[in-house]
């Protein structure tokens, strides 16, 4: 009787445990309140269709914990500086620059609640930042990554304005998360203008352009 | 019968008739979704990422004469394999494990109504 007592206990505290949520309440309280008309956090990715990838506002934030560093997220929440030159989903308009800015601690319980999405094909421990001959040529001529993307070039940002800003790219993304991301893009982003070179290019070219990104002021 | 018989190409025709139109639009939004970021949205090459920094000029794809040396197939491959397939720039990247074999047959007919040409 007792050890089906002490049983019941323990899978009641194991079920309490495992649906607690990692993040803080205070966070997607926030969220859900202010958030959700630009970002969703439950994944995985909804989008089907040209349309539905242009009817988004912002970028899907399912996968926030292992694309974002903590620290940036946490300061770029309260100071938001633009990451995409363009407009989301705009070939023609400049970034409104219109992002909320969040108290500190606001910004703190979000980046509790957005660090707890994290996703499952991101493996820890793949990538270290490093600059190589290999890795700077298949982001330069290989597959010309600048042609959509900024990156920096002696503190000054040069190259393409449809994707998303490189530069600083070493503050913000998780390098694993870059690999993962380019090696299996369509787990992230079933539909975006941005080809999929994880079927075209080996596994070690992404890993070296994956480290040279990563080093990116 | 005779009902049936009036009906049933009136039927096809509104269905085929509605169909085109969808097609067409469907190929608009593609091109405009990946290919206008360097094309333009006109497809005459001055895209939003052609700065200082672009490497090369993107195809002007209304240029009549240019675009007419290549055949539909040229077109086809470029967009699935890209720029290297036919020693161009990687600047145009390749397509191929992205859009359907239906987007890319619909994205060289859009192409060829921008040169409003045929392939040789």
């Amino acid at each position: 009787m007792r050890v089906l007592a002490v049983t019941v206990n323990l899978g009641a505290a194991l079920l309490v445990m495992t649906s607690t949520p990692g993040y803080a309440a205070g966070g997607e309280a926030i969220f859900k309140k202010s958030c959700t008309s630009c970002h969703y956090t439950d994944g995985p990715a909804k989008e089907k269709t040209i349309a539905d990838q242009l009817a988004k506002k912002g970028p899907e934030l399912w996968y926030a914990g292992s694309k974002f560093k903590k620290e940036w997220l946490l300061a770029w929440l309260q100071d938001p500086q633009p990451i995409r030159p363009l407009k989301y989903n705009s070939l023609t308009e400049n970034n409104p620059r219109n992002h909320p800015k969040l108290s500190a601690g606001d910004a703190a319980a979000m980046t509790d609640y957005l660090m707890g999405f994290t996703s499952p094909e991101v493996k820890a421990g793949v990538i270290t930042p490093k600059e190589t001959a290999q890795g700077k040529h298949t982001f330069v001529k290989k597959a010309p990554c600048g042609g959509c993307h900024e990156y920096p070039e002696k503190g000054v940002a040069r190259g393409g304005k449809s994707g998303p800003s490189l530069v600083g790219a070493s503050k913000r993304l998780n390098p694993d998360w870059i690999y993962a991301y380019l090696a299996n893009i369509n787990v992230f982003k079933p539909v975006r203008d941005m080809p999929d070179f994880g079927s075209v290019l080996n596994p070690e070219y992404l890993k070296k352009v994956s480290a040279y990104v990563a080093t990116f002021e | 019968m005779s009902r049936f018989v009036i009906a049933t190409p009136l039927f096809l025709g509104l269905v085929l008739g509605a169909a085109g139109p969808v097609q067409a639009a469907d190929s608009k939004q593609v091109f405009e979704f990946y290919c206008a970021q360097c094309h333009g949205m006109d497809g005459k090459g001055r895209g939003i990422n052609v700065t200082k920094d672009f490497a090369t000029d993107p195809r002007n794809l209304t240029d009549s004469t240019e675009m007419a040396k290549r055949t539909d197939n040229d077109i086809r491959n470029v967009i699935k394999e890209g720029g290297p397939s036919i020693n161009k720039s990687a600047l145009m990247p390749p397509w191929g494990a992205t859009l359907s074999a239906a987007e890319v047959d619909g994205l060289v007919t859009y192409i060829r109504k921008l040169c409003d040409c045929k392939g040789n």
